[in-house]
């Protein structure tokens, strides 16, 4: 991330001399940039259960869903289980990869704080 | 060389990516209005359901429970499209797009020995990421890859890849191709080939030029020639494209869906009287709106989304119908819209239309045609009397049946999967 700094200024008229900041200007934070690595393997799903409320994850908050990476261990993972999707933390030892299969691993949740 | 990625039963494949229970399912797409079937999964296509059969004819099958039926959902199938070329073109350094399921690669500079693996990769790599299976042929000239295309869809053995690379093989595939499967033999040509005795593609290539100059003309030596292994077809070029556009500002801002509805179907009936005026076709269609930017003291948002459709069209309803579906995409309440514009895109000529070979709703598309013919007529030069409904005040879409559309799983936040 050295080279992606953000760095703001003023946008106001400065008539004569040319803003020495204006080199170093960005648009704008693009979220899309930060949070979607690949932007041709990321949906997105939106959470309807409390089942992984322990992992931080509630109900309306939608997952960036990420299909390009490989599940590793502690991954936390959209899967199609028993004719739906839901959210199960992978661990190889425990889980049986035959009776399910990974859609996708989760790299973001966005969450709605402000109740509005 | 050339590679030619095909996406299997691609509209089929769609659905299957956020429906992973129609998996090993017989499975049905239909063209707009639910009229005729248009993609079928292999489990349909074993059930002996040929490609445009009407939908009445197999609907006892869905009430069996036997067939899934999906209504088209192009929005779906021009963004999976899209994902899907974005990783072909970051993977080589040229493609061309031919349809929204298919792209060549030109392979030139690639070294022939790492193609079977990069293809492979790609293959993987198509599935994984975006969730469809691809078909690759790889072949000297386009016409070959097709042909080798096919056969890594076709036969199991392949794994999806089929590499054309030796003269044995060549010769073996025309002997297999008939000749009506060949690119660029339409009905009418393969016929009139019948009649003279060519079956498949070795046949062709076995007669001799000037008698296939004498009868088929440039067209078909041309054909000829690239199954040989000649390149002949040429590379597009994108600077022929060009586009239309129709916009305006409106005298007063506008804030409903409905009024702008109007406006957006008025443009781009315009766009397309315009490309039949000129006998041409468009297969892209984008749709934009503008708030007003001197108005600092309001919300400001300038969306814009184009649709990739699966031919190029140019009848009113068509082109109209994909606007007001844009338009629902990007519009939201809460602003005040100061412009709005359509522009048509990727416009080839109307008789060089290509036909998907995912087969299309050929009936539909002529009476499509008749009525944009008979507007035209009445219309006469400038004046606007015969409309569609959607340039007044009603959603065109309303009319439409899509009894089992699916949801915009990839491009509305309000339409996403649900997790449990």
């Amino acid at each position: 991330m050295e080279d992606d700094k953000k760095e703001f200024a003023g946008t106001g008229l400065h008539p004569g001399f040319p803003s020495p900041a204006q080199d170093y200007m960005n648009p704008c934070i693009d979220l899309n940039k930060e949070l979607v690595r690949h932007p041709a393997a990321t949906f997105y799903g939106r959470v309807v259960s409390e089942s992984m409320a322990d992992a931080g994850v509630n109900e309306g908050d939608i997952l960036v869903i990420d299909r390009s990476i490989e599940p590793s261990d502690g991954d936390l993972a959209v899967c199609f289980v028993d004719g739906e999707f839901s959210l199960r933390r992978i661990d190889s030892a425990q889980q049986d990869f035959s009776s399910f299969s990974v859609w996708g691993v989760v790299t973001y949740t966005i969450k709605k704080l402000y109740r509005k | 060389m050339y590679a030619l990625v095909d996406c299997n039963n691609f509209f089929v494949s769609c659905e299957r990516v956020f429906r992973p229970q129609l998996e090993g399912k017989a499975v049905v797409v239909l063209s707009n209005n639910d009229g005729c079937v248009v993609s079928r999964s292999n489990e349909s296509k074993a059930l002996g359901i040929r490609m445009c059969t009407p939908f009445y004819q197999v609907k006892h099958l869905v009430d069996k429970g036997v067939l899934v039926a999906c209504s088209s959902n192009y929005t779906l199938y021009g963004d999976l499209s899209d994902r899907v070329m974005s990783i072909l073109a970051d993977t080589v350094p040229k493609i061309e797009i031919y349809s929204i399921d298919e792209a060549f690669l030109v392979l030139d500079g690639i070294c022939p020995d790492e193609i079977p693996q990069m293809c492979r990769d790609l293959i993987y790599k198509i599935r994984k990421w975006v969730g469809i299976p691809v078909s690759i042929g790889v072949a000297p000239t386009k016409t070959l890859a097709k042909i080798a295309s096919h056969f890594a869809k076709n036969y199991k053995g392949y794994k999806g890849l089929c590499m054309m690379e030796t003269e044995e093989k060549r010769l073996k595939a025309l002997s297999l191709t008939p000749i009506k499967d060949v690119w660029g033999i339409g009905r009418k040509l393969s016929a009139k080939m019948e009649s003279c005795g060519i079956v498949t593609a070795f046949d062709f290539t076995c007669r001799p030029m000037d008698w296939v100059r004498k009868n088929f003309m440039l067209h078909g030596v041309r054909t000829w020639l690239e199954l040989q292994g000649e390149v002949c077809v040429e590379e597009e070029r994108p600077d022929k494209r060009k586009s239309i556009c129709t916009s305006r500002s409106f005298a007063e801002m506008i804030t409903d869906e409905k009024s702008l509805a109007a406006q957006v179907s008025d443009f781009a009936a315009k766009c397309a009287r315009k490309l039949r005026q000129e006998g041409t076709a468009a297969s892209q269609i984008t749709v934009f709106l503008y708030t007003n930017r001197f108005r600092e003291d309001l919300g400001q948002y300038y969306p814009s989304r184009s649709l990739r459709l699966p031919v190029a069209v140019n009848s009113t309803q068509e082109i109209v119908s994909a606007a007001v579906s844009l338009l629902h995409d990007i519009f939201r309440p809460g602003y005040q819209y100061k412009k709005a514009g359509v522009i048509v895109d990727d416009i080839v000529d109307g008789d060089s239309v290509q036909m998907p070979i995912f087969g299309y709703d050929i009936a539909e598309r002529r009476k499509n045609d008749r009525i944009s013919r008979i507007m035209d007529s009445i219309n006469g030069r400038e004046k606007n009397l015969v409309r569609l409904a959607t340039q007044r005040d009603c959603l065109y879409s309303d009319g439409i049946r899509s009894d089992y559309r699916s949801r915009r799983y990839s491009t509305s936040l309000d339409d996403i999967i649900e997790i449990h």
